[in-house]
């Protein structure tokens, strides 16, 4: 037997797989939930359309050249 | 994964149906935690992965490829999800928060010995935790890791061949000679 086969051996005899294991709650209410909740704007989002609104309204003709990005 | 699933169960899925990703999420589930659990190995975690991995399914559903199997598809998502809490739970142990890996050692085992393997598992990066414990200790085909890591068979057997000797460098310091 190799290092490397004993090393395998000893890693299978110390730690059990797992193929047997159950969940412990019904997971599906967690699911659902979660994919009811509306994204959120995070606080970077926020920052970045206030930087643009700012831009905006102190130079306006730059509205052209958002819309021509976009 | 069981993946004797009809195309029109799948289209409502991708088409936002709820009632669809109910039914899917129920065919699925146990799979998806045990594929979780055999990563992260600990039980709390993995609920958490499936949760999240379901929930990532949900918000890519557009994006689901027809030409694999929605059981490999999963795989994939919650491999990756599962990478992700494993970062994020070295990260906190970086903190000094302990990380708990509840998946208990076999009943022969010398605890000692279990938690000194255990301890020099969980100190590998990520990426090679996840292929040694699903290559040696849940012995899942190397094609089968491939394909959820969306990796070449030859890169999994070189990382699992990195892993062993990552490990023995860590048992070796824990004191341990394999």
């Amino acid at each position: 037997m190799t290092d490397d086969e004993r090393l395998q051996q000893l890693l299978r005899s110390a730690l059990a797989p797992t193929s047997d294991r159950q969940r412990s709650r019904d997971l599906w209410p967690l699911v659902a939930n979660r994919i009811q909740v509306r994204a959120r704007w995070s606080w970077l989002d926020v920052s970045l359309a206030a930087v643009v609104a700012i831009v905006l309204l102190v130079f306006p003709d730059w509205l052209f050249l958002l819309a021509y990005h976009l | 994964m069981p993946d004797q699933l009809d195309a029109d169960l799948l289209r409502r899925f991708v088409h936002g149906d709820r009632d669809a990703f109910e039914a899917l999420f129920r065919q699925f589930e146990v799979e998806v935690y045990r594929w979780s659990l055999a990563i992260v190995r600990d039980a709390s975690m993995a609920e958490d992965v499936v949760v999240e991995a379901f929930w990532r399914a949900h918000r890519g559903r557009a994006r689901f490829d027809w030409s694999r199997s929605f059981g490999a598809w999963m795989r994939r998502i919650t491999t990756n999800v599962a990478r992700d809490h494993l970062r994020a739970a070295r990260r906190r142990a970086m903190w000094s928060l302990p990380i708990v890996n509840d998946v208990s050692a076999p009943a022969h085992a010398d605890s000692g010995v279990a938690e000194a393997v255990a301890l020099a598992l969980r100190r590998l990066p990520p990426k090679l935790q996840i292929v040694a414990t699903l290559a040696i200790i849940e012995e899942r085909p190397y094609a089968e890791i491939a394909d959820a890591l969306e990796l070449p068979v030859g890169t999994v057997k070189s990382r699992v061949f990195r892993a062993i000797r990552a490990l023995r460098e860590e048992l070796a310091r824990l004191g341990l000679q394999p």
